[in-house]
C-alpha cells in the first residue's frame, strides 16, 4: 500500500507531495520524506563500489523505518522522486516500473508552458495520473 | 514567432526582443532536456553533458548531430553545425546586384539589417542550449556565430 509520493527539486525544494491514506499524520510523512533526502545525498556523494553503479537513476530502498519502506529515484536533472510504502514484500521490478511511469507523468507536467520551473506542480491532470499509477501499483505484471 | 517578436511586440527595442526570445528558448530547453534524459543514467561530468547535447539532444531536435565539438578544457566549448536546419533558407548575399538600392552606405545597412535579422533567429537555439545545460546543473552563457552560412557555431562558456 503506497502511503505517500513526493517530488523534490534540485535545491531540495518540494515540488509535489501527496499522501494516500487519511489515517496517518501528514506531518510525519513530510518528516520521513525530509530525512530520506539526506540519505539520497549520502548515496550520491559516496558511491559504494559494490552497490549500484554511480549513474543509475533508480536508487533503490533508501532505508526501512518502523513499518514504512522508502524508495528513491534521482533523475538526470537532480529531481528526486520519493516513494513511501507500507508493503512488506515489494518487488524491485514493481517499484522500477512505478518510477518509470511516474517520471513520464512528471515530464508531461513540467512541459506545461504555464508551469514555472521551481514552483509547485499544480496540475490536476498530473494528480490524476499519479493516483492512477498508485492505484495500479503491484497489480498485474507489466505495463 | 521570431518575426512576431521583432516586428510587432518590440519593434523599437531589439534588445528586449532578443532577451525575450532567448528566455522562451531557455524554458523550452529546460523542458526538452527533462524529456530527453528519461532513460539515461546520470552524467558524471560536464563533458558528458555537453556530449549528450551534441549527440542525442541535437538529433532529437534537428535529426542530425553536431558536426564538430572543440574545447579548451577550461570551461569553453564550441559546437559547430555545418548545416543548421533553421537557417538553411537564409542567405546573406554580399553582391550588390541583387539589391534595389543604388547608394553605397545604404547597401551596407541593408546587409547589416539582414545579419541582424538572422541573429534574432539565433537567440532561440542559444536559449535552448542554455536551458538544457542549466537543467543538467551547468550554468553557462551561450552565443552564436554565423560567419559562413549555413554553418553555424555556438560558443558555450561555463560559469565557474
Amino acid at each position: 500500500m503506497i502511503v505517500c509520493v513526493a517530488v523534490v527539486g534540485h535545491q531540495n525544494n518540494p515540488l509535489y507531495l501527496q499522501s494516500f491514506t487519511e489515517a496517518d499524520d501528514a506531518l510525519k510523512l513530510h518528516h520521513i520524506v525530509h530525512c530520506s533526502l539526506d540519505v539520497i545525498d549520502e548515496r550520491v556523494n559516496n558511491p559504494k563500489k559494490t552497490g549500484p553503479t554511480l549513474n543509475e537513476t533508480f536508487l533503490g530502498l533508501l532505508y526501512p523505518t518502523e513499518n514504512y519502506k522508502v524508495y528513491g529515484y534521482l533523475t538526470n536533472t537532480k529531481v528526486k522522486f520519493i516513494l513511501v510504502t507500507t508493503d512488506l514484500d515489494v518487488r524491485d521490478a514493481d517499484v522500477r516500473n512505478f518510477f518509470r511511469r511516474f517520471h513520464l507523468a512528471y515530464v508531461d507536467a513540467v512541459s506545461n508552458p504555464f508551469h514555472v520551473p521551481g514552483k509547485k506542480i499544480t496540475s490536476r491532470t498530473f494528480a490524476d495520473r499519479v493516483s492512477d499509477i498508485v492505484r495500479t501499483f503491484g497489480l498485474g505484471t507489466a505495463v | 514567432m521570431v518575426s512576431a517578436y521583432c516586428n510587432r511586440f518590440y519593434a523599437t527595442k531589439p534588445e528586449l526582443a532578443a532577451r525575450r526570445i532567448e528566455a522562451i528558448g531557455y524554458l523550452v530547453g529546460h523542458q526538452l532536456s527533462e524529456r530527453y534524459t528519461i532513460e539515461r543514467p546520470r552524467f558524471s561530468d560536464h563533458l558528458e553533458a555537453i556530449k549528450f547535447i551534441c549527440k542525442d539532444f541535437w538529433s532529437e531536435l534537428f535529426k542530425k548531430q553536431i558536426d564538430n565539438l572543440k574545447t579548451n578544457h577550461r570551461g569553453t566549448f564550441v559546437l559547430q553545425d555545418n548545416r543548421f536546419r533553421w537557417l538553411t533558407h537564409v542567405s546573406i548575399d554580399p553582391s550588390p546586384a541583387n539589391t534595389d538600392l543604388s547608394q553605397e552606405p545604404s547597401l551596407a545597412t541593408a546587409e547589416s539589417k539582414a545579419a541582424q535579422a538572422t541573429n534574432m533567429h539565433l537567440y532561440f537555439p542559444c536559449g535552448i542550449i542554455r536551458g538544457a545545460l542549466s537543467n543538467l546543473g551547468i550554468p553557462c552563457a551561450v552565443s552564436a556565430d554565423i560567419s559562413n552560412l549555413p554553418a553555424c557555431s555556438f560558443l558555450v562558456r561555463i560559469k565557474a
